[in-house]
């Protein structure tokens, strides 16, 4: 056992001193961070520039109120305060409402206003249908713009004239603009745990209960990419150098693949840590912690720690069994999809955590870790009866892995040439 | 065709502790016979040569003696333990392919070596230190090991398989690629841990070397034991009627010498060997052409295992070593 720590403490230290380790455990919150603080700095970066619309009013009713609401958004809705006062200052783009008379001929109306936007002389142009009152038609306003990507005029273009359609319709049936709020007036659902006969209930957080399933969920994917690729790459590595036959010659091979494994699950469980220190500060920060029970963070650590037992046996075995990077490339296709597959699964099983598809899935062993977790942290979780036989069917299986492992790093370590097929693979497990 | 054992009494070791001993071991991959019912016991203290040509399974015999991999019959038995479990923290190994971490300094790959040997630190850093000055690298010990020069890889190299001071070392190939300044550096390093007490057991295709530097001799061809003993003792058994020649005749009228047992033409003399008085072939030689060459000589090893495996086995084995490379 010593010299399986005396490994896996190499394995440990090397891996996390290293600047690879340093920069990924850094920067990645820089990089989260420096995301929000770009989104902060340039949220007023926005272009500014008056957009003049030409309007091509075929009712004859609509035109003048757009021309006032547009007068209204200019002297109001385009300027922001600072909650700490001073002057107000713009933050959206100008409209100014060029009238164009209907003309018979509409082809050669349009012809000529496209012609002005092309002349950058107009922004765009928009035609109201005469019918647009009657709700019976399926009258429409176009909007003829080259730059279809901005939004903001056609939005507000159409809430203007649904506001007054909207209106004159409700005149005409004798309502008024009172009732017809009170009318549209929804009511809103509100969701809550269970109650307790001593306990208090709180309100469910959405944006939490999708949040943790899915962060957790991610958060073991990435732990699972960033060590057990890592694993192989090391062990290939060795071989490749020829420092391996001097290793087995000192160690079993069983004991410097054990003691690599633990190194590995050593650096997952430290990157982990960091992580999941972070993500409580932040928690905390945002005062929802009591609404994250402590026990996930401890599933969380048992449940990336088969995820890393499992995968990094097998990609150590594959580094193992090959002599080339692009030998274990082709080895590891078939890996890669049993690590997805949580992933592929993941939206069913947060859409509906207790269905039979997301049960059976979250019980095979290499997809168990990540889909179990995934269901326990979505309440009420699954049963008492589901998480003890996830646990024992994975901790069963990530233990056969490590023997199976075992068995092709033993014969694989010192092979050479050309990469072994599947079934010579399992020959070799199944030597003695 | 086989080169076969011959018939030499194995050494009275009645009073040498055997370091290792290998009884009867067979070793295959797949149809291919690596080790073929090998035996032999590598006495305590000695500087044991193990040669053979390429491919003749000394790498194989090393890594069994290593537990790296396991015979398929056989017993072997390592400083008296012969439990296939562990590897021997008293065994030092140093590799034909050889690496070394290129991104690590050289004593903390040193510490990781002498870690795996189960070394406590201290004990390990005093013999790093004692290394490096042995080999004037004690200004590198915090360099990596990527910027050494390949002399001074090699010799870090053989202070990791000797760090932790073991009972046996096994060195395969130990001079290959080294140049003659670095070889003697080495070789006299194993000269004074043989004489520190370390039994040195010493693989090489290179049987000059083995003949300067070895007490006993083992010799594999193909997977089988061809010769087993002190050096003395297989130079006595083959070397009295070794005579070499140099003179103006054919093969053919050597053939016709009736004490002339054999001829191997080693291209500018010729080695014969003889079943009767060397004294009685000169005179008829010196009848028959001029000779300018006539030494009753011991045979070098090299001599002796063509003897035994016959020429053409020899170039089937180079054959056999260009198929390889």
């Amino acid at each position: 056992m010593n010299k399986v720590l005396a490994v896996a403490k190499y394995e440990y230290l090397i891996a996390v001193t290293s600047k690879a380790f340093l920069l990924g455990v850094v920067m990645m919150p820089v990089f989260m961070g420096g995301a929000i603080v770009v989104q902060y700095l340039t949220r007023d970066q926005v272009d500014l520039t008056a957009r003049k619309i030409a309007v091509v009013d075929k009712t004859g009713r609509l035109f003048d109120v757009i021309e006032q609401q547009n007068k209204i958004r200019n002297e109001f809705e385009i300027f922001e305060t600072d909650e700490d006062g001073g002057e107000p200052r713009q933050t959206r783009a100008e409209f100014s409402i060029e009238r164009v008379e209907p003309e018979s001929d509409e082809e050669e109306l349009g012809i000529r206003l496209s012609d002005r936007i092309r002349s950058n002389e107009l922004f765009a142009f928009a035609v109201i249908e005469e019918d647009v009152f009657d709700p019976s038609k399926q009258a429409t306003v176009r909007y003829y713009s080259q730059t279809p990507s901005y939004q903001t005029l056609p939005n507000w273009i159409e809430r203007v004239v649904n506001g007054e359609v909207k209106r004159e319709r409700t005149e005409q049936l004798g309502l008024s603009n009172e009732d017809v709020l009170s009318l549209a007036r929804t009511v809103p659902t509100r969701t809550f745990g269970l109650i307790e006969r001593d306990g208090e209930v709180k309100e469910e957080n959405r944006v939490l209960t999708f949040m943790v399933p899915f962060g957790g969920l991610m958060l073991m994917f990435m732990m699972v990419m960033s060590v057990a690729p890592a694993m192989l790459n090391n062990v290939l590595e060795e071989k490749m150098q020829k420092i391996s036959e001097f290793l087995v010659s000192s160690v079993t091979p069983f004991q410097l693949m054990l003691g690599k494994l633990f190194g590995a699950v050593g650096v997952g469980l430290t990157l982990s840590t960091i992580y999941l220190g972070a993500a409580y500060g932040m928690a905390r920060y945002f005062e929802i912690d009591d609404r994250i029970p402590f026990t996930l963070y401890l599933w969380f650590a048992f449940f990336v720690l088969l995820a890393l037992v499992i995968f990094g046996s097998i990609f150590s075995a594959i580094g193992a069994a090959c002599s080339e990077i692009r030998d274990a490339q082709s080895l590891m296709t078939p890996v890669m999809l049993l690590v997805i597959i949580p992933m592929m699964c993941m939206a069913p099983i947060l859409d509906s955590p207790s269905s039979t598809f997301s049960r059976a899935i979250s019980l095979f062993p290499p997809a168990t870790p990540m889909l179990m977790f995934a269901r326990i942290a979505i309440p009420p979780g699954p049963a008492l009866w589901e998480i003890v036989l996830a646990v024992i069917l994975t901790a069963l299986f990530a233990a056969g892995c490590v023997w199976a492992a075992g068995k092709v790093f033993r014969v694989g370590i010192l092979s050479q040439g050309q990469a072994p097929s599947f079934a010579k693979l399992v020959s070799w497990v199944l030597t003695k | 065709m086989r080169a076969r054992a011959p018939t030499i009494t194995p050494l009275p070791c009645e009073n040498i502790v055997s370091v290792v001993t290998i009884e009867n071991v067979t070793k295959t991959y797949g149809s291919y016979t690596a080790v073929s019912d090998l035996s032999l016991s590598v006495p305590a203290g000695s500087l044991y040569g193990f040669i053979g040509p390429n491919g003749s399974g000394k790498t194989s015999t090393i890594r069994m003696i290593l537990r790296i991999i396991h015979p398929d019959q056989g017993r072997i038995s390592v400083l008296g333990d012969d439990s296939a479990s562990a590897a021997n923290d008293q065994v030092g190994y140093l590799p034909e392919e050889r690496g070394l971490y290129k991104k690590l300094s050289v004593r903390r790959m040193l510490q990781y070596y002498a870690a795996l040997k189960s070394m406590p630190r201290a004990e390990a850093n005093e013999a790093i230190d004692h290394w490096l000055k042995r080999f004037e690298l004690e200004s590198w010990a915090n360099k990596k090991i990527e910027s050494l020069s390949k002399g001074m890889s090699q010799k870090v190299q053989f202070i990791a398989s000797a760090i932790s001071n073991p009972k046996i070392l096994i060195l395969d190939e130990p001079f290959s690629g080294l140049d003659p300044v670095n070889t003697e550096v080495i070789r006299s390093a194993v000269l004074e841990m043989q004489r520190r007490g370390t039994t040195i057991l010493f693989s090489t295709h290179d049987m000059g070397t083995a003949e300067k530097m070895c007490d006993f001799v083992f010799m594999i061809f193909r997977g089988e034991k061809v010769l087993d003993g002190t050096l003395d003792e297989i130079k006595a058994t083959y070397g009295a009627d070794s005579i070499r020649l140099r003179w103006e005749g054919t093969p053919e009228q050597l053939n016709s010498i009736r004490e002339v047992e054999r001829v191997i033409d080693m291209g500018g003399f010729q080695e014969i060997q003889t079943n009767g008085d060397s004294r009685r072939v000169l005179s008829q030689l010196v009848e028959m052409a001029n000779v300018s060459l006539f030494e009753i000589t011991q045979p070098s090893l090299h001599d002796i295992f063509i003897r035994i495996a016959g020429p053409e086995v020899l170039e089937a084995s180079r054959e056999e070593e260009e198929v390889q490379a």
